[in-house]
């Protein structure tokens, strides 16, 4: 464990926020300014890449600016950690710069300079809060996030945009004042806010009620962003985003901050000796089994897509809670479980990350490309956009966690840490959840590629009144009845929208004409990823890293 | 001349100046702006070598006309007094490079704004009691005048109501002086600090003149439910005396009550008097509340920045009732950042309603188009002032609620960290307004700005309709320095400590 000084942490946290200049500097010209985003994430993933293989033998690049605050000092340190977490953000960035050039133009938005200038900023303090090295310059970077991101989520300028831009201020700032104070009695009780590995000795020895205050408050701010229900409900509002936003940043960058505060709490801050002395792993691995069960209940029955997979992000965020949870509830134990539901719970963050960037990436491709939101529109569109449908449908898969593709990784990691652990509570919540999540990715694989409009059946699961034969007719999200499916939906499809008004979609091969390769490759990028982490996790270097921390924060040691 | 004399002439040359810009009127006419500068100037050099030399060599005492010290006027620059100095001086000459074009242009408006800046120097660098209260006297005085240079009706109304309440004010702070004198015989303020603690804590009458002067300088810092002035003062003036008097006339207010609290009564006085220091206490947690919730019902923009002062000033209060080297840091640098930002925001207010003649919330709906510049500068300033790092506004708010968690005083500590979102309350209204709507479409397109470009570039900005160049430095140099001090708040910290701990002891 050696610090090595050097710029380069401060390099890849800047380079996306000094691109913001000629970003809005060159707006009449769009190819120029999509010239810059590009050129800036290339040199920001090189440069996080650059630092991986010393993280990988236990070294950290740090940059040290001096002090900021009392108790404070301005350092950004590239540990294990915070590149597991700078490295998904910055080479998602790059693939989805290039989907945004095809998302944004397809549709023709208005606005785009500042949306690539608020994208660029927003992942310049994802990585700020990836490397940051105590729980200030976190918070810092957590501020500017919710900063950053504020004019994405408010694009549209409708009233719906503005007033999830409201809850969504209201929200990560009231969790950042609970940042705020939890780090402030963190730095009373201990007089040093900065993150060690196995957590800061002076807490052990803390009145334990205002450790535990304090743990509270901390994990309460970051849970806003990690959507811990019940402060999960601007995140499903947030989807008015355009659809690039909805994949990078609210199933990657800005709710994994959240997660990622949340494990640099566990894991750094207090350590997960400190957790499981306290008690306080277990409440929070409850909470976090709550959501992921609810979560996947409420998705169900979401008709609209894009909320439909904001529900299953808030599920997924709390698997990796949840992993978390239990390495800090078992660390007590003998045995390997909380090493296991560690590795479970830190890998997820990637194989999540790629999968939910995938399925966002086709959800946006096809509303660009027909102007679809609604899943109960969908029926027979895997014949008019096959290559993105098929994405979809093994991004689905990995969800719901069949073997082969990154979620079953994470998630056999997870089951094994909280059966090895005793928690079969959290077992079963898992497995029920995985059923759940087959139970609602399937009816969209199913009516994409096995419906047209004129014959589709029943999906009593989705669609029946919740309650069964004794509950009402309505249904519970409020939505039309099946009466109103097919051509009237179609109102706003517009000529090119490949939808013919007979009532079936135009074929299309699989070749790749279905859309432009600006938003193909992206989906099929993050396909392709999401298989490789599922197949051969130990050469996606994500593992590797996860290994490292989990190592790093465990007091066994033994590098499994 | 030694550098001691410098805290003297530190105060004579605004008065000079003042003097020069009145007669100047006699030779030609509209030339009091080049001599306001040019006296502003002078003034930020002095003030300069003597907030460094404090910094450097510590406290700079001068006793006028060679009097001795108990009986003569003492005048001390140290850390604290060396800050205001510079932030008097250096406001005022940002806000003249504002006022060029925005006016009013009249010599005798520049000869009483040399006044205001000459009183709130002496408030600052005096070490006597009855001189603190003749300069507050002078601010105040200047302060009405100014506020009543505007055309309209509204600024003498605004500047009557300021009178009657400011004048109550400053009597009660007058009464308390009084009492102070009776008890103790003398009004320097050191002097004081030593006598007092001769006569005990618990005599009557010196709990009621620290009741009578903390009421006094309450009102004059614009506390709730005191502050009744200050809203009509700040919404009625015109755009460059709100944003001076916004920036400079509550913030040394309450530097006075920093001062007068420690230096003279002290720490020990609180800690005998829970009482006393309750009434530092209620008058700051009811402020940071009242003032946000206020402001968060206003339409008018400026009378919205008003009440945001209310409760920022609450901050400021809760620090000086926290009463550690930390807190009282964050005072200082939250009375800086304050002046900063709200003077900003004011001046920004002006500029936007010169070049879109938007003064209410509504109006400022799609300003990034009418206003590039405006809107981003407003923007970023609102950005600090809620408190996001790293910003000033984020720093003051971490040394005070540090200074509240050192001191256990948990209460304080919830209301400053939620405060927060209070803050936010009232400017993301605004803001939304600003960037994600569509301008109202009855605008009279003559203001509307073909072209201009949505991300506040700068070179568009020069030709716009009535704002000059001046106008767009002032605002975007606040905007600048809102973020910039951020970072150079540890070293600050670190250089006022021994200010501050003498200041407790």
């Amino acid at each position: 464990m050696t610090d090595i000084t050097s710029l380069r942490p401060l390099a890849a946290v800047l380079v996306s926020a000094f691109a913001v200049v000629p970003i809005l500097a060159s707006t009449g010209r769009p190819n120029v300014r999509e010239g810059w985003t590009v050129l800036a994430a290339v040199c920001k993933l090189g440069l996080v890449a650059s630092m991986v293989p010393a993280a990988l033998r236990g070294d950290a690049f740090v940059t040290d600016l001096g002090p900021f605050v009392p108790y404070v000092e301005f350092t950004l340190r590239a540990d294990a950690l915070g590149l597991l977490f700078a490295l998904v953000a910055s080479l998602l960035w790059l693939v989805t710069s290039f989907y945004s050039i095809g998302y944004m133009r397809g549709l023709d938005e208005h606005g785009q300079t500042r949306y690539f200038a608020a994208f660029a900023g927003s992942v310049s303090s994802a990585v700020g809060v990836a490397f940051a090295s105590n729980l200030i310059v976190l918070y810092l970077f957590y501020e500017l996030l919710t900063v950053a991101t504020y004019p994405l989520v408010a694009h549209d300028e409708t009233d719906e945009a503005r007033a999830a831009g409201r809850k969504y201020l209201a929200y990560t700032f009231g969790g950042g004042v609970a940042v705020l104070a939890g780090t402030l009695l963190v730095v009373h009780l201990t007089g040093t806010a900065a993150f060690s590995a196995g957590g800061i000795a002076g807490l052990a020895s803390a009145d334990p009620t205002l450790a535990r205050l304090a743990f509270a408050l901390l994990v309460t701010g970051f849970g806003v962003k990690a959507a811990l229900m019940p402060l999960h409900s601007w995140l499903p509002d947030a989807m008015v985003a355009p659809t690039p936003v909805s994949g990078l940043l609210h199933a990657v960058a800005v709710v994994k901050s959240g997660v990622f505060g949340v494990s640099r709490v566990l894991l750094d801050v207090f350590g997960i000796d400190l957790v499981a002395e306290l008690g306080v792993g277990g409440v929070l691995a409850a909470i976090a089994a709550f959501t992921l069960l609810t979560a996947s209940v409420i998705a169900l029955r979401q008709d609209n897509l894009k909320r439909r997979l904001a529900f299953s992000t808030v599920s997924q965020l709390s698997y990796i809670v949840l992993g978390l949870a239990v390495g800090g509830a078992a660390a007590a134990q003998p045995g390997d479980a909380a090493k296991w539901a560690l590795i479970g719970g830190l890998l997820h963050i990637p194989a999540h990350a790629f999968m939910k960037l995938t399925l966002f990436f086709c959800a946006g491709a096809v509303h660009v490309e027909t102007h679809t939101d609604d899943i109960s529109d969908m029926a027979g569109i895997g014949r008019r956009m096959p290559l993105t449908m098929g994405a979809f449908a093994v991004a689905a898969a990995g969800m719901a966690g069949i073997p082969l593709i990154a979620g079953f990784v994470s998630k056999y990691f997870l089951l094994v840490g909280t059966v090895s652990g005793g928690y079969v509570v959290f077992t079963a919540a898992l497995l029920v959840s995985g059923i759940l999540n087959i139970a609602y990715f399937w009816p969209v694989v199913y009516t994409a590629f096995f419906e047209t409009p004129e014959r589709s059946d029943e999906k009593p699961l989705v669609e029946a009144p919740l309650g069964g034969y004794f509950g009402t007719a309505t249904r519970a999200d409020g939505g039309q009845p099946n009466g109103g499916r097919g051509a009237s939906s179609h109102a706003d499809g517009n000529s090119d929208s490949g939808h013919d008004h007979d009532g079936g979609w135009t074929r299309y091969a699989p070749d790749g004409s279905e859309s432009t390769w600006f938003m193909l490759g992206p989906i099929l990028f993050a396909a392709a990823g999401s298989v490789v982490l599922g197949v051969v996790p130990d050469a996606a270097v994500f593992l590797r890293i996860v290994r490292e921390i989990v190592s790093a924060a465990t007091v066994m040691g033994v590098v499994l | 001349v030694t550098v001691s004399d410098l805290a003297a002439l530190v105060v004579a040359l605004p008065i000079f100046g003042s003097l020069v810009a009145f007669l100047a009127a006699l030779v030609r006419s509209k030339s009091g702006w080049p001599v306001a500068v040019a006296a502003t100037a002078a003034q930020l050099v002095v003030a300069t070598t003597l907030a460094a030399t404090a910094f450097r060599d510590g406290k700079i005492s001068y006793v006028v006309g060679g009097f001795e010290a108990p009986y003569g006027i003492e005048l001390v620059v140290d850390g604290l007094t060396g800050t205001m100095l510079v932030l008097i001086a250096a406001v005022s000459l940002g806000v003249l490079a504002f006022a060029r074009r925005a006016g009013p242009r009249s010599n005798p408006f520049y000869a009483v704004y040399m006044l205001l800046v000459a009183g709130l120097t002496g408030m600052s660098v005096t070490a006597d009691l009855f001189n603190m209260y003749v300069f507050l006297e002078i601010t105040g005085l200047a302060a009405y005048a100014l506020v009543a240079s505007g055309e309209r009706g509204r600024s003498a109304v605004a500047a009557l109501k300021y009178l009657l309440v400011g004048t109550v004010g400053a009597s009660l702070f007058l009464l308390g002086i009084g009492y102070a004198y009776i008890g103790t015989g003398t009004l320097n303020m050191a002097d004081l600090a030593v006598k007092l603690a001769a006569n005990g804590y618990d005599a009557t009458l010196m709990q009621t003149a620290f009741a009578l002067i903390v009421v006094g300088l309450f009102i004059k810092v614009a506390v709730f439910p005191l502050h009744t002035w200050q809203p009509d003062a700040y919404a009625g003036a015109p755009d460059t005396v709100s944003g001076l008097i916004s920036a400079l006339v509550s913030t040394v207010a309450a530097y006075a009550l920093l001062r007068v609290v420690f230096t003279v009564f002290g720490t020990a006085f609180l800690d005998a008097n829970a009482l006393a220091h309750g009434l530092l206490v209620g008058g700051a947690i009811v402020s940071i509340v009242a003032g946000s919730l206020l402001a968060v019902s206003q339409s008018e923009v400026k009378r919205m920045l008003a009440y945001s002062s209310v409760s920022q000033f609450g901050l400021v209060v809760a620090a000086i009732s926290i009463g550690n080297v930390t807190a009282l840091t964050g005072a200082a640098v939250h009375l800086v950042g304050h002046a900063v930002m709200k003077g900003g925001l004011f001046l920004t207010a002006g500029l936007v309603a010169t070049e879109t003649g938007a003064r209410t919330v509504e109006e400022f709906e799609g300003l990034v188009e009418r206003s590039p510049v405006g809107a981003a500068v407003f923007g970023v300033l609102a950005v600090a002032m809620v408190g996001v790092p790293p910003t000033i506004g984020f720093a003051g708010k971490w040394y005070i609620a540090l200074g509240a968690a050192e001191a256990g005083a948990w209460t304080l500590l919830a209301v400053i960290v939620g405060s927060t979102l209070l803050t936010l309350a009232y400017f993301a209204r605004l803001v939304e307004r600003m960037f994600f709507r569509e301008p109202p479409a009855d605008l009279e397109p003559a203001i509307e700005r073909v072209g201009a470009v949505t991300d506040g570039g700068d070179e568009a900005a020069g030709d716009a309709a009535g704002a000059s160049l001046g106008m767009y430095a002032a605002v975007v140099a606040a905007a600048v320095l809102a973020v910039a001090l951020g970072f150079v708040v540890f070293q600050y910290g670190d250089a006022m400590q021994p200010t501050i701990e003498s200041l407790l002891s």
